[in-house]
Parts: structure tokens; C-alpha cells; sequence
């Protein structure tokens, strides 16, 4: 986390990013990249950052590649020495892609580990929101299925407590009614 | 009656105009990194273009930072030109 500010008046600060096929080998792949800080050295530049994305697939292909590996530099150096680096590279035989990026004002640096990092931990994030969204989900079923039974018991209590309360009434006055009948004879 | 196979009916519905909001003005966004994939991919439809304005909402200003990332995005080889 740091902002980019050049030293001096004269220097400015770019970004490198470089792309070379992931098939190269490990002698290729060193030899390559000491002539690219080499070419850096030559122009006097100054490095600020140095970023290795490693391996990934590529979007699309490249020279018949699919998998490509990423480098950024941060280089502090002088504009006018842009141009001969970038003739440089694009001569190259090994380099597929490469761009030179003035990054913009308040540009922080931030290391591509950290940004997986943090994308992973959103990409949790929402994981974790769906199953939050599941958990409340079944327990508002089961809040709904209890109130349901509630009802259903309440309901059953309701229907089924009375009946026999007033019969048992009726019954008692009726043979209250019939005992104190004195008309009535067996 | 609205014809059942009218160009208005298979347009793509867009969300009202009143609601919608610059996703990167609510962050305060001041550039637009273009290696910062999941950043950018939301504004890229399936076949790799850019999803315009009109649906996602963004300001002008930010649009225009975001074409130029995906732009750099796509020469990188991060994403697709076409798919």
C-alpha cells in the first residue's frame, strides 16, 4: 500500500507488464528476464516494484499458446528512454505481450497474492451469504411449520374442548331437570 | 395488444432509470485497474463486449476509464476479445 510519487522532477514512474509463454524454459525464462532489467539498467531506471503473477491461461491464444506467465515491474526512470525499451521488447522473440502503463495519480500498489487474497475472501463472502440465505430460509420453515401445528392444536383443542364441556352441561341440567321432574315416572 | 414477436419485447429490460447508481462512484473510485479482473467482468457480457451504459448504470466518466481497462485487459490476454 504506498502511493507512487516520483523523486525527481525529471524521472517518471511506469508500469511494466510483460507476458511470455509458460513453456519456456527455466534457462530461457532466467536469460529473458535478466535482459529485460537489463534493459532497464541501460536506460538508467530505477526499480520501484516488482510484481510475479506466475502461471495462468490466457483468454484467449497467443502465438499458439494458451498459458502464459505475467510479470509488472515499477520502474522510475526517464520518459525520453521509454521508446528504445519498447523497440527492445518488441523485437524479442520470447516476450508475447507487453505494455507500458503510466499508472494513474493515487495509484497504489498492490501485490497480486493480496488482491487473490481478497478476492477469494468476497468470493467466501458470498458463499457465505448464500448459506446464511439457505439457513434463514429453513428456519423460517420451520418457524412457519410450527406456527402452523400451533394453529393446527390450538384449533383441534378449541373444537374438540367444548364439545364435551357443554354436552356434559346440558347433560347435567337435563338430568338435574329430569330428577327434579316429579311428574316423571319410571 | 402488443405483437408477440416485437423487437420491444425482446430487448433487454432495463432497470429504472431513477434507481440506478454508478457502482464505482458509490466506492470512489479515482482509476480503474486494468488487472484487476473481478473488477471488470461484471461489465463484459458473454460473447466479451462491453455492456453499455445504458444497462449497468455507470457514469460517463467512468465508463470511459472502464473501456480503456478492458482494452488493456484484452490486449494482455486477461480477457476475451470475442468468445
Amino acid at each position: 500500500m504506498s502511493t507512487l510519487t516520483p523523486t525527481s522532477e525529471d524521472t517518471r514512474i511506469y508500469e511494466l507488464c510483460l507476458l511470455y509463454p509458460a513453456s519456456l524454459a527455466q534457462k530461457d525464462e532466467q536469460t529473458l528476464l535478466k535482459e529485460v532489467e537489463e534493459f532497464f539498467t541501460e536506460a538508467g531506471a530505477k526499480q520501484v516494484a516488482k510484481d510475479v503473477w506466475g502461471q495462468r491461461g490466457l483468454a484467449y491464444p497467443i502465438k499458439g499458446t494458451m498459458e502464459g506467465k505475467i510479470i509488472i515491474y515499477y520502474e522510475e526512470m526517464d520518459p525520453g528512454k521509454i521508446r528504445e525499451i519498447d523497440q527492445n521488447l518488441k523485437i524479442h522473440k520470447s516476450v508475447l505481450r507487453h505494455l507500458f502503463v503510466k499508472p494513474p495519480k493515487h495509484y497504489q500498489i498492490l501485490k497480486y497474492s493480496e488482491l487473490y487474497e481478497e478476492w477469494m475472501k468476497t468470493r467466501e463472502s458470498v458463499s457465505q451469504v448464500r448459506a446464511r440465505e439457505k439457513e434463514e430460509k429453513l428456519k423460517e420453515r420451520v418457524v412457519k411449520k410450527a406456527q402452523r401445528q400451533a394453529k393446527v392444536t390450538a384449533d383441534r383443542a378449541k373444537t374438540e374442548a367444548p364439545k364435551p364441556g357443554i354436552q356434559e352441561d346440558v347433560l347435567t341440567e337435563k338430568l338435574e331437570k329430569l330428577i327434579s321432574d316429579e311428574n316423571f315416572d319410571l | 395488444m402488443p405483437a408477440p414477436f416485437s423487437p420491444s419485447a425482446q430487448k433487454q429490460r432495463r432497470p429504472d432509470p431513477r434507481t440506478k447508481k454508478c457502482s464505482f462512484c458509490e466506492k470512489q473510485a479515482r482509476y480503474i485497474d486494468y488487472k484487476d479482473y473481478p473488477a471488470l467482468k461484471p461489465y463484459a457480457d458473454y460473447f466479451g463486449n462491453i455492456r453499455k451504459r445504458y444497462y449497468t448504470g455507470v457514469c460517463l466518466r467512468h465508463q470511459k476509464m472502464l473501456r480503456t481497462a478492458i482494452e488493456r485487459a484484452r490486449f494482455m490476454g486477461m480477457m476475451a476479445y470475442r468468445k
